[in-house]
């Protein structure tokens, strides 16, 4: 017999409980988080218009990560969670 | 919780192991060497023993890299025991938050970390500066960046098409190491330039795409040859150029000493190249052809009127400077970036390293 190696190294993973179901969005607060990626802004002040036209949010907040590639700064993406309660985001590239 | 994988299994004595690793989809595509027992103990205890302390997770997988794990990939891509170090230093420093390995692996660029080493520990592994430095015929250069690779394809998860989302690629994808050639550079080194002694050894990664040839035969003077490495720079089809960041300049042996010759030195050569290259607005804005361009990729104190002069980096400080190849030819190499995504990293071998915060800012620079 001879002896093989796997080369992959394990993966840790946590299990996360999905976020309940949005019914309405009257009356709810939304994030935007443009990740500042070429066209993103674009994109979402488009769909920030339309969803504004056709629903009555309590309030809506505009945000942006310092870079598109890194992660988003800890405590921006606690302020948001303060802030929110459903958030939109996109890539436009 | 982790899932644990078992490090290894026994398969028959009549398995053609080449095409066993191939079939589990443990290759770069080029056959592996088939790791044994002997051979991954070796070089577990090369890398310092205690086979299960972990070294790093690499993303975009977040695989986690033991040392036995880092030794089996090694002895793949055909690396000798006294490598270790050096592979062990570029991986923790690739995986140094301001590096962004994740945006690295993951991006439709065909970026690919450059790794540069400085001091003993390249002569002493054999490593190849001079002749022919990118590319084949140095077992050292080849099998270090091999293992690179290989540990970002198998513990990062960079498979291509899947997390690796390279539109191109390039050649670097398979190894991209060298050394400065300190031996024959009328320069100080580089590591010597960012404060370190001359007797210490560190590994330098940038993100990086090919190497670009700049051919000069002509000048006999330093602003010549630059002129000839300022236009290899200055077109706006290269990351460094549209996403700012930093990027790789190599002196070739000849054009080095020409400059050195009239006393400059590596500041004048990078602060000249800096000076000098670049492009204007409205290239990088297509003259707002297709809309108005501001560019969120630049930084926000450039000015973007259409004839604002916009340089290739942010200051003379992100052109990081080499002297490589071998004695004859009149060639030296530009080397772009990633884009102000990814920043380099500088890393003593031995060292403990920086502890840095999470870099999200670009505020952890080089």
């Amino acid at each position: 017999m001879k002896t093989v190696y796997d080369p992959r190294g394990a993966v840790g993973t946590d299990t996360k409980a999905r976020a309940a179901r949005i019914g309405s969005l009257d009356g709810l607060r939304l994030g935007i988080l443009d990740n500042t990626k070429w066209n993103a802004n674009k994109l979402l002040r488009q769909v920030r218009d339309d969803l504004q036209s056709a629903h009555r949010f309590k309030s809506v907040n505009y945000y942006r990560k310092e870079s598109f590639s890194r992660f988003a700064d800890p405590k921006l993406v606690e302020q948001i969670r303060a802030e929110n309660d459903i958030v939109l985001t996109a890539i436009g590239d | 919780m982790a899932a644990v994988l078992s490090s290894h299994s026994r398969v028959s004595d009549d398995t053609d192991l080449v095409e066993y690793y191939y079939e589990q989809g443990y290759s770069d595509g080029l056959p592996v060497v088939p790791p044994t027992p002997e051979k991954v103990a070796a070089m577990v205890a090369a890398l310092g023993g205690d086979p299960e302390h972990v070294e790093a997770r690499v993303p975009p997988r977040w695989g986690v890299l033991t040392r036995e794990v880092l030794a089996v990939n090694m002895v793949m891509a055909g690396c000798l025991p006294r490598y270790a170090r050096i592979v062990r230093a570029a991986i923790l420093a690739l995986c140094e938050p301001a590096f962004n390995l994740n945006g690295v692996q993951a991006t439709t660029h065909m970026a690919s970390p450059l790794l540069i080493v400085n001091g003993p520990a390249a002569r002493e592994a054999g490593m190849n500066g001079g002749c022919n430095a990118f590319g084949s015929g140095n077992r050292a250069n080849a099998t270090i960046g091999r293992a690179i690779r290989l540990v970002m394809l198998n513990v990062g998860g960079g498979w291509p098409g899947e997390l690796d989302k390279s539109t191109l690629g390039s050649p670097a994808k398979y190894t991209y190491a060298v050394c400065e050639n300190e031996a024959q550079s009328p320069l100080a080194p580089y590591h010597v330039e960012k404060g370190f002694d001359a007797s210490d050894s560190t590994v330098f990664v940038i993100a990086a795409e090919p190497t670009h040839s700049v051919v000069n035969h002509v000048a006999n003077d330093a602003e010549g040859i630059l002129d000839s490495m300022v236009s290899a720079m200055s077109t706006f089809a290269h990351n460094t150029a549209v996403a700012s960041g930093h990027c790789t300049v190599v002196l070739g042996l000849e054009h080095a000493i020409t400059i050195a010759k009239q006393g400059w030195k590596r500041a004048d050569v990078r602060n000249y190249l800096w000076m000098n290259a670049g492009n204007k607005f409205r290239q990088l804005a297509f003259e707002h052809r297709y809309g108005k361009v501001y560019n969120r990729f630049l930084p926000v104190w450039y000015k973007r009127d259409l004839d604002s002069r916009i340089p290739i980096t942010p200051g003379p400080d992100n052109i990081h400077l080499f002297v490589i190849g071998g004695e004859a030819g009149r060639f030296s190499a530009f080397i772009p970036g990633w884009g102000h995504m990814s920043n380099p990293v500088l890393r003593e071998i031995e060292g403990k390293g920086k502890k840095e915060p999470v870099c999200v800012d670009g505020t952890c620079f080089l």
